[in-house]
């Protein structure tokens, strides 16, 4: 817990995605879209999406806010609006200068499959020809959210990703040798963060933050269109309906939440590697938080979420108007101890300022050999010079002394990690990657028996962990059922509806949940 | 009080002469007086014109007698444009020498015509017309002509505002009437004793009805004017310049700026789609 008692406590529906299980399947993917954006002006929208790291992503190259002007910097004047806000706004009223265009995201398309049931019988077998979702017409496909699927070290997709930028040449280089390349899957939302740049680009007002729960939301009937959300958000994930004329974004599915049903994408996934729950935050910090040297952004936003245990922070909860139930949740929440007990997961490029509220254990690839630089001269001279040979000057060895190597050996440069998750601090990565490395050797020693009892003790003890510690988090990581995994507090729109409407006006009349009268029954 | 006495004798004259003209067929002549013709004149024709007070509206009538003959009058006063589209060399010119405005027609019997030149003859100089002397309007006096003139300000006697008829070129009058004539050149035409006659006594049918019993005070002919003196003045700043092709060519020119200047100011905006590289090298279809 912070130093300095709390001021302003405030509930947050935070999320932790457990990037060692994804498999990258696009379930939660298709049950957003199935439920969401499949309509008229939302074909494009993957509110939830799922990239391949190395890789550029959707829309491409979306962490370059060289290009996109996304999020926030800090200036003279305190922490500012990168490419929006109110001057810029002003002067780009009419057209945001940095917006994506749909050859960013991809033209969506469908598939005339009538023509494979409807064609009459000739020489050819019919085909299912695609047909753009804009125009209507036949197209060729360029195109898709997840174009870059599983295509490590491809040259349009993972060597621009733009994360590999302080990579030197030859780390570069070295990640996308034949036998080293890997790659991850890295699944994105709404981050639904506390300081959120598209709240503060929109010109109308239109977006908000709930005050329950932190989900951010953009209202239909305010929103005029403006699109500087689209520009603002660093992560893409506002997006603008061609149809409505209005800008459209992930709900977290709030309609299920406040019935205490988890989001579609978290319900749906397949490798279970979502987790859901409340966090408490000292909201006087943010601003203060959001204007910290980029080093220690990370550090200052872990400092501003609460300790749910403390009765400072419980009195000051209650005190704020936050429900007890939300609390408990709190004390409950396997978020909480994700991010603040474990110190396992980290937000995305917080250095973009936003503090998100979607935190990610990084992954633990397999790491099961290791590169090293050596001189090849003394080979290469005695090649014949017409014959073929490769000139780099590194060795990939499989052969390991430990069955898991060290995560300095691992198959991503620890800088590439720190870009993603920490703002450049290799160090934070190094412990969450050494934690979870702790913990899978001492499962390996439980099941197996194959380690050595030293190793483990030593690796725990590296990691500041106990072998109880290391069960609960093999617990919450491998074992864990629904309701561990989501710990959603009760919504209590009852006290929402009761600030605006006095309910006992329609006691006794057509009964409660009548807004309109009904029709009388009987003659 | 005394405009609207005046007024009253010259319509009880103007019945009683319309019955004699009725009633005569030829037979009955009677004896028109100086008395009842300067009665006529000071209430007919005394707005646009006088007896050696120079011209007004109209010419001065000092020694119209000598000039013209009887029967001419008669027929000029009755029906001034059938004699100009007769073609009659006299009405023609006069009609253009007093800016193609024509002389409305007087109602009025062949006696009475006499009897109001009998009075034009025994009149002499009488002086210069009612208005000439008097003091131009102030500032004050031309805001609130244009007050008037719009109706914002209501006229003593409830007539009816200027602009329910007339319309001006002036920057804070707009939608004026179309029913009578555009007033903008009216000081510059009539001058200013002529328009002072005719709002204080109007010689036109229409008006007179309008304004039967609702006649301008003093201070409110004064005010209006002054008003339509100030449009006068001002109609030159209201005149549109030709400019030509040289308009063309400068929003041609202005465009080109303009376009210069906006891809400057937004040079780093995004240009096309990042993906661009990896579309121009996919091989197409269609």
């Amino acid at each position: 817990m912070s130093a300095t008692s709390p001021k302003d406590v405030r509930s947050q529906i935070a999320m932790v995605f457990h990037l060692d299980k994804c498999i990258g399947c696009h379930t939660c993917s298709i049950a957003c879209k199935n439920i969401w954006t499949d309509r008229k002006g939302a074909e494009y929208m993957w509110w939830n999406n799922v990239e391949t790291k190395p890789g550029t992503g959707y829309p491409g190259k979306w962490e370059n806010q060289d290009i996109y002007r996304g999020g926030w910097e800090v200036t003279a004047d305190g922490v500012r609006l990168k490419g929006a806000g109110k001057p810029k706004s002003l002067t780009n009223i009419f057209h945001s200068p940095h917006l994506p265009v749909i050859d960013d995201y991809y033209e969506p398309f469908t598939y005339k499959y009538l023509d494979l049931i409807e064609s009459a019988a000739g020489d050819d077998q019919p085909t299912a020809r695609p047909i753009s979702m804009i125009t209507g017409q036949p197209m060729d496909i360029k195109m898709g959210p997840n174009w870059d699927d599983d295509l490590s070290g491809s040259p349009d997709y993972a060597r621009q990703d733009p994360n590999l930028e302080r990579l030197s040449p030859g780390e570069r280089e070295a990640m996308f040798q034949l036998e080293r390349m890997a790659f991850f899957y890295l699944p994105r939302i709404c981050n639904h963060c506390l300081n959120p740049a598209c709240v503060a680009s929109c010109p109308s007002g239109a977006i908000y933050k709930r005050g329950e729960d932190g989900i951010v939301l953009i209202n239909q009937d305010v929103c005029r269109g403006w699109r500087m959300c689209v520009t603002a958000c660093p992560y893409k994930k506002t997006y603008y309906n061609w149809s409505t004329g209005k800008s459209e974004k992930c709900i977290l599915c709030y309609p299920r939440i406040e019935s205490g049903q988890a989001p579609a994408c978290m319900h749906s996934c397949v490798g279970r590697i979502r987790y859901l729950g409340v966090m408490l935050y000292d909201a006087a910090q943010i601003e203060a938080v959001a204007s910290a040297p980029e080093a220690e952004v990370v550090q200052r936003q872990m400092d501003m979420l609460l300790d749910p245990f403390d009765p400072a922070v419980i009195a000051a909860a209650q005190a704020n108007g936050v429900a007890d139930s939300t609390i408990d949740a709190a004390q409950k929440s396997p978020v909480y101890k994700f991010v603040k007990q474990w110190h396992l997961a980290l937000p995305l490029h917080p250095e973009f300022r936003t503090l998100p509220m979607l935190f990610y254990v990084p992954p633990l690839l397999p790491v099961m050999a290791t590169v090293s630089q050596v001189d090849r001269g003394e080979q290469s001279r005695q090649i014949n010079p017409v014959g073929k040979h490769w000139p780099d000057t590194w060795l990939y060895d499989t052969t390991t002394k430990e069955l898991f190597g060290t995560i300095d050996d691992a198959r991503f440069p620890l800088e590439y990690m720190a870009r993603l998750f920490s703002a450049g601090d290799s160090a934070a990565i190094a412990g969450c990657l050494k934690k979870l490395m702790a913990v899978r050797l001492h499962r390996r020693r439980e099941t197996v028996g194959d380690v050595a009892a030293d190793t483990v003790a030593t690796a725990l003890a590296d990691t500041g962990l106990t072998p109880q510690l290391a069960e609960a988090i093999y617990y919450l990581t491998s074992l864990a059922k629904f309701d561990d995994r989501f710990v959603i507090p009760a919504a209590h729109r009852e006290q929402a509806t009761e600030l605006l409407e006095f309910t006992g006006d329609v006691r006794g009349a057509t009964g409660f949940g009548f807004k309109a009268g009904s029709a009388k029954r009987g003659a | 009080m005394a405009l609207i006495r005046r007024e009253e004798v010259g319509m009880r004259i103007l019945g009683a002469a319309v019955m004699i003209a009725l009633l005569q067929g030829g037979a009955a002549v009677v004896a028109q007086s100086p008395e009842r013709g300067r009665e006529i004149f000071q209430s007919t024709c005394v707005g646009c014109h006088t007896i050696g007070g120079g011209r007004l509206v109209g010419p001065d009538l000092q020694g119209v007698g000598r000039r013209r003959s009887e029967a001419w009058i008669i027929a000029f006063v009755r029906h001034s444009q059938q004699l100009v589209a007769a073609g009659d060399s006299a009405a023609v010119d006069l009609f253009r020498e007093y800016g193609e405005m024509p002389m409305p027609d007087q109602p009025l019997a062949a006696e009475d015509v006499r009897g109001v030149l009998a009075y034009i003859g025994s009149a002499g100089a009488a002086g210069p017309a009612p208005g000439l002397g008097v003091a131009p309007a102030t500032e004050e006096q031309i805001l609130l002509g244009r007050s008037l003139f719009q109706g914002t300000t209501r006229l003593t006697n409830g007539g009816p505002a200027c602009t329910s008829c007339h319309d001006v070129t002036d920057a804070a009058i707009t939608g004026g009437g179309v029913l009578a004539r555009e007033l903008t050149t009216a000081f510059s035409r009539l001058g200013g004793p002529g328009i002072r006659a005719i709002i204080a006594d109007p010689p036109f049918p229409v008006m007179q009805r309008a304004y039967r019993d609702r006649a301008l005070v003093p201070d409110e002919v004064t005010a209006l004017v002054g008003f339509l003196g100030l449009v006068g003045a001002q109609q030159a700043l209201h005149q549109p310049r030709g400019f030509g092709p040289r308009l063309f060519a400068v929003g041609v020119g202005g465009s080109v700026v303009l376009l210069v200047l906006y891809s400057l100011m937004w040079r780093r905006r995004l240009k096309g789609s990042v993906n661009q590289g990896i579309y121009d090298r996919q091989i197409r279809t269609t």
